[in-house]
C-alpha cells in the first residue's frame, strides 16, 4: 500500500491494474477457502445445532455437562501446550543449526527432519511401539518394561509429527535474515550471544509464534497418535471418534468439532496481538547470510540436531527393518514375504496417489502464494479476517473435515456435487486440511521481504504482476518449495479425511495401508508403507533435482 | 485452480464412461474381511456377469459414519455383511427397504429383521487373544474365563476395546451382561477393570498388541486371533467359559438404490448354495440351519460344534439397550 500514496496521474492506469490484480490474487484463493472450508464447516456447525425437533443448543449443553468432555479438554490443552513447547524448542535448535550455524552434513539433517511428514501414521505408531513399547527393543535391552502408553508416549509421538512443521516455519523466518546487519553488529563488537538475543530472536519471533500456533493446533486435533499410543489419556479428538464412529452420533461429534475451533481461534488472536509490536520486514535489500564456524556453538548445535535426527531415523527405520522380518519380534529371520501384497487392491493405489498429491501441491502452493501476495496490498482490517480464515483449517480434525465434505458435496443441491467421488475432491481436501501450515510458512517468508524492494519496483513503474514474478517470487521461492514438498508429502500419506472420500474405483495409498492393517496384516501394511515412503523419496529427489537444474539455468542465487 | 477444474472434467468424463461401459452396476458397502470379500465377489461376479459389482470395504465403525454422512444422497445400493447391532440403529434402518432375498426363509427368525430389512446368514465371534510367550515369561496361568481375569497377577496385562468407540467392545460387554444378568455382569466388568491396562478405540488392536508381546491378554476378535496364529505368533485363542459374545453380519437393500434389480440379485446370491459353500470355507459362524462350519472352524482350531462356546445373545435387546449400556459403562468404567 505504501507505494500508492505517492502515485501520480500517469500511473493511474497502472494503479487500476494493480487493484484488479490484488482482487484476483485474494479473490480466487478466498473463493476456494469459502467453498471448500468455510461452507463445509457451516454445515458441521448446523449439525451441531440439530436436535430432534429442529435447531437448538441441547447438544452443547449435553456435551458441556459431561465430565468426560472436560477431562478430555484438560488433557488436550495440556498435551497441546507440552508438545508446542517441546517442538518449538527443538525446532528452533534445528532451524537455527541449519540456517545460522556452520557445520557439515546439513543435507542429512534437512533430509531426515522431513521423514515424519512422509511417514504414514501407522509407521510412526509401530515404530514407537517396536522401539519404546513394553516389549520393544529398548525395554528388552534394558531388561525393564518402559510403559510409554499415556502422556509421555503421546508427547513423543505428537512432537515427532509437529517438529518438521516447526522447523519449516521457523526456518522460513531464519533463512532470509540479512547478513549485513550481523556484520554491522560484529563491527560494533556485539558478542555472539548478544547478536542472537537482539538480532536473531526478534527476527524469528513471527516464525516462532506461527510455529507454536501450528504445533498447538495440530496436536489438539490429532486422533491417530492418541489412539495408538495415548493409552487411556483421552483427548478431544478421541471424544469425536467415540461419538461419530463408535456411537454414530453425528450431532454430538459436530459439537466437539466446533468446540475444538475455540482454543485455536483464541491462540491465533493471542498470536496476532503479540505480533503487533513487531516491526515489519526489513528495510533494505539483502545479502545472504553465510554462517562462519563458531567453535563452541556449532559442534553443540550439530550434535543436538543429529541426536534428534537419530531418534527420527530409529523410529522409522525400525519399521522399515521390521517389514523385512519374518515375524516381528519372534522370528527375526529376514524375508521378502510381506512385500507380496495381493489383498486390498495391492500396489495399484500408489500411482493415483501421486497424481492426487501433485495436484494438491501445485494448486495449493499457487493458491497460498497468491493469497499472501494479495493480502499484503489489502487494507489491514480486510486482511485480518481473511488471515484468520486462512489460519484456521488446521483446527479441524481430518475426520471432521472428511465427513463435512460428504455432507456438503454429496448433495445434488449445488453443482459442486460434480466433484463428489472424484480425485479432484481428494486433492482439494488434502490441500485445505494442511492450508494453515502452507499459508503460515509463506506468510512468515513474506514477513522477511523488504518493503523497500517492492516500493522500489513500484516507483520504477513495474506493475504488481511484474513485481510478483520478478522480485517477490524469487525471494519467496525457498518457502514455496518447502510448502510444495510439504503438501506433496502429506497428501501422499494422510488418511483421516481421505478415508471417507474414497470410492470403490478410487482409492489412495494410505487407505490401502489401513485396509491391510485392518485385515490383521500389519507387516504387509508396513511393507506397503515402506514402498510408499520410497516412492515419495524418489519423487522428492527428482523434483529437487529439477529445481536445482532450473535454478542453475536462471542463475537465481538463494541462501538455501 | 485451473488444473483442478481440468482434472475434474477429466475424471467426470471417466466416471461417465464407466457407467455406460457395463449394462448394470451396483455399489456394495461392506465390513467383511478382505480375503473373503475377494473370494465372494469373484464368485458372485461369475454368477451375475452382466452386473459390475463395486465394493467399498471399511471397518464397521467407519462404514457407519460414512453411511450416515451420505444419508442425504446415499451412494450404496447394498449393505453387505455389516454388524447387526449397527444395522439396527434407527438412523440406518430408515435407509433400508424390506426385501426377502431368495432362500432367506430358511434362516431362523432371530437372524432376520422383523421388518424384513436385514438378514444375516453369517457372523463373527469375539475371543481372548493370549500371548503364550508372555504368559510363560510372567508366570501367569492360562485364563479360561472372565472370572480368571480378576486375578490381580494380571494387573496391567489386559486390553479391551472401549464399547463407546468400538463395536467389538460392545459385543463383549453385552455378552457379559446378557449371560450373567445386569447386576452380576456389571460386577464382573468392574472386577476386571483394575487389571485393564487400556480401553482401546479399535476392536482388533487388543489382539494385535497382545500378539507382538506388548500385553498378555487382548480381549478382541476370533478372526484376528486365528489370522495371527496362522501367521505364527505365539498366541492362543480362548473363549471365556461364561460364553463368548458374537455378532451377526447382516445385509440389506438400500431404499435409495436406482438399480434395485441388480441389487436384489446380489442379495439373492448371498443366500445361494454357492455362497453358503464359500461361507463354509471362510466363516466359523454360519446361521443357516443344517450347514455346519466345521471345515473353517477346524482349520482355525475351533470346537466342531461352535454353539457350545457362544453366549446366548438376544440381538434385539442388545440393540435396544445399546445407548443405555454405553452410557452406564462410561459412568462406571470410563477413563
Amino acid at each position: 500500500m505504501s507505494g500508492v500514496e505517492t502515485m501520480t496521474t500517469p500511473a493511474r492506469r497502472q494503479l487500476d491494474a494493480n487493484r484488479l490484480l490484488t482482487l484476483v490474487c485474494v479473490g480466487l484463493p478466498l473463493l476456494g477457502l469459502v467453498l471448500f472450508f468455510l461452507y463445509p464447516m457451516v454445515v458441521v456447525f448446523l449439525r451441531s445445532l440439530t436436535v430432534d425437533d429442529g435447531y437448538g443448543l441441547a447438544n452443547y449443553t449435553r456435551v458441556l455437562g459431561s465430565t468426560g468432555f472436560w477431562r478430555a479438554t484438560e488433557h488436550s490443552l495440556l498435551m497441546g501446550a507440552a508438545t508446542t513447547v517441546l517442538s518449538v524448542f527443538l525446532g528452533f535448535i534445528i532451524a537455527h543449526g541449519l540456517y545460522r550455524c556452520a557445520f557439515p552434513g546439513k543435507w542429512l539433517i534437512r533430509g531426515v527432519i522431513v521423514l515424519p511428514l512422509l511417514a504414514p501414521s501407522l509407521v510412526q505408531a509401530l515404530g514407537l511401539i517396536f522401539l519404546l513399547g513394553r516389549n520393544g527393543v529398548i525395554s528388552r535391552a534394558l531388561g525393564v518394561e518402559i510403559d510409554i502408553y499415556g502422556f509421555w508416549g503421546l508427547l513423543i509421538a505428537n512432537t515427532l509429527y509437529a517438529l518438521p512443521q516447526a522447523v519449516m516455519i521457523i526456518g522460513a523466518a531464519l533463512v532470509l535474515l540479512d547478513a549485513r546487519v550481523y556484520e554491522a553488529a560484529e563491527v560494533m563488537g556485539a558478542s555472539p550471544s548478544r547478536q542472537f538475543r537482539d538480532l536473531t530472536l526478534p527476527a524469528a519471533r513471527f516464525g516462532i509464534l506461527n510455529a507454536a500456533f501450528v504445533c498447538f493446533t495440530i496436536t489438539i486435533t490429532d486422533f491417530g497418535n492418541a489412539a495408538v499410543i495415548g493409552g487411556d489419556y483421552s483427548v478431544l479428538a478421541t471424544e469425536i471418534y467415540s461419538q461419530v464412529v463408535g456411537q454414530r452420533n453425528f450431532n454430538m461429534g459436530a459439537v466437539v468439532g466446533i468446540m475444538l475451533l475455540l482454543p485455536t481461534v483464541v491462540s491465533y488472536a493471542i498470536e496476532r496481538q503479540a505480533m503487533k509490536r513487531q516491526q515489519v520486514g526489513q528495510v533494505t535489500g539483502q545479502v545472504p547470510y553465510r554462517p562462519s564456524f563458531a567453535a563452541v556453538r556449532d559442534p553443540v548445535m550439530a550434535s543436538l540436531s543429529l541426536l534428534i535426527c537419530a531418534g527420527i531415523v530409529a523410529v522409522i527405520g525400525i519399521v522399515v527393518y521390521a517389514s523385512f522380518v519374518t515375524l516381528w519380534p519372534y522370528n527375526m529371520a529376514l524375508s521378502f514375504k510381506h512385500y507380496d501384497i495381493t489383498l486390498a487392491g495391492g500396489y495399484s493405489s500408489l500411482w493415483m496417489t501421486i497424481v492426487i498429491s501433485l495436484m494438491a501441491a501445485t494448486g495449493g502452493t499457487l493458491a497460498v502464494f497468491l493469497l499472501c501476495l494479495g493480502l499484503r496490498r489489502l487494507p489491514r482490517s480486510a486482511a485480518q479476517s481473511i488471515q484468520m480464515l486462512a489460519a484456521v483449517p488446521a483446527a479441524v480434525p481430518g475426520m471432521v473435515l472428511g465427513l463435512a465434505y460428504i455432507l456438503t458435496f454429496n448433495s445434488t443441491a449445488t453443482p459442486l456435487y460434480l466433484l463428489y467421488g472424484t480425485a479432484a475432491l481428494i486433492a482439494i481436501v488434502n490441500f485445505y486440511h494442511y492450508h494453515t501450515q502452507g499459508f503460515l510458512t509463506v506468510m512468515t517468508g513474506f514477513r522477511q521481504l523488504p518493503k523497500a524492494l517492492e516500493e522500489a519496483a513500484d516507483s520504477l513503474g513495474a506493475g504488481m504482476a511484474r513485481t510478483a514474478v520478478d522480485i517477490i517470487a524469487p525471494f519467496i521461492a525457498p518457502m514455496l518449495v518447502s510448502v510444495f514438498f510439504f503438501l506433496f508429502m502429506r497428501s501422499m500419506v494422510t488418511l483421516s479425511a481421505v478415508v471417507f472420500l474414497t470410492t470403490p474405483d478410487l482409492s489412495v495409498a494410505a487407505v490401502t495401508i489401513m485396509r491391510l492393517d485392518d485385515a490383521g496384516l500389519t507387516s504387509q501394511a508396513a511393507a506397503f508403507a515402506t514402498c510408499l515412503m520410497a516412492v515419495v523419496c524418489v519423487a522428492l529427489l527428482g523434483m529437487k533435482a529439477t529445481l536445482t537444474l532450473m535454478g542453475r539455468r536462471n542463475r537465481i542465487k538463494r541462501p538455501v | 485452480m485451473k488444473t483442478w477444474s481440468k482434472f475434474t472434467l477429466a475424471s467426470l468424463f471417466a466416471v461417465g464412461m464407466a457407467t455406460t461401459a457395463s449394462a448394470d452396476e451396483i455399489t456394495v458397502y461392506t465390513a467383511l474381511e478382505e480375503e473373503e470379500i475377494a473370494a465372494y465377489v469373484e464368485a458372485a461376479q461369475e454368477a451375475m456377469p452382466d452386473t459390475e459389482i463395486n465394493v467399498l470395504r471399511l471397518s464397521t465403525g467407519k462404514l457407519g459414519a460414512r453411511l450416515l454422512a451420505e444419508a442425504g444422497n446415499p451412494q450404496a445400493d447394498v449393505i453387505w455383511g455389516w454388524a447387526v447391532s449397527a444395522m439396527m440403529d434407527p438412523q440406518i434402518l430408515e435407509m433400508l427397504e424390506p426385501y426377502a432375498a431368495k432362500g432367506v426363509d430358511v434362516l431362523p427368525a432371530t437372524f432376520r429383521g422383523e421388518d424384513g430389512k436385514w438378514f444375516a446368514p453369517i457372523g463373527y465371534m469375539g475371543a481372548f487373544c493370549v500371548n503364550t510367550a508372555r504368559l510363560e515369561e510372567k508366570g501367569l496361568p492360562m485364563p479360561k474365563s472372565w472370572k480368571d481375569l480378576e486375578n490381580p497377577d494380571f494387573k496391567g496385562e489386559i486390553l479391551m476395546p472401549d464399547p463407546n468407540s468400538s463395536g467389538t467392545g460392545y459385543l463383549h460387554v453385552n455378552a457379559v451382561l446378557q449371560t450373567m444378568g445386569e447386576e452380576a455382569g456389571w460386577a464382573q466388568l468392574e472386577a476386571v477393570d483394575p487389571n485393564m491396562a487400556q480401553y482401546t478405540s479399535s476392536g482388533s488392536k487388543p489382539c494385535k498388541s497382545a500378539r507382538v508381546g506388548e500385553y498378555t491378554v487382548g480381549i478382541s476378535l476370533a478372526f484376528t486371533a486365528m489370522q495371527s496364529i496362522e501367521e505364527g505368533y505365539p498366541l492362543a485363542m480362548v473363549f471365556p467359559e461364561e460364553g463368548v459374545g458374537y455378532e451377526l453380519e447382516a445385509s440389506g437393500l438400500m431404499a435409495s438404490s436406482d438399480n434395485k434389480d441388480a441389487a436384489k440379485a446380489f442379495l439373492d446370491w448371498t443366500m445361494s448354495d454357492e455362497a453358503i459353500d464359500l461361507y463354509q470355507q471362510y466363516k466359523a459362524l454360519i446361521t443357516v440351519p443344517g450347514v455346519d462350519a466345521s471345515e473353517a472352524a477346524e482349520k482355525a482350531g475351533l470346537p466342531a460344534d461352535i454353539s457350545t462356546v457362544l453366549a446366548d445373545i438376544d440381538f434385539v435387546t442388545a440393540a435396544k439397550n445399546q445407548t443405555d449400556v454405553k452410557a452406564t459403562w462410561k459412568e462406571k468404567l470410563g477413563r
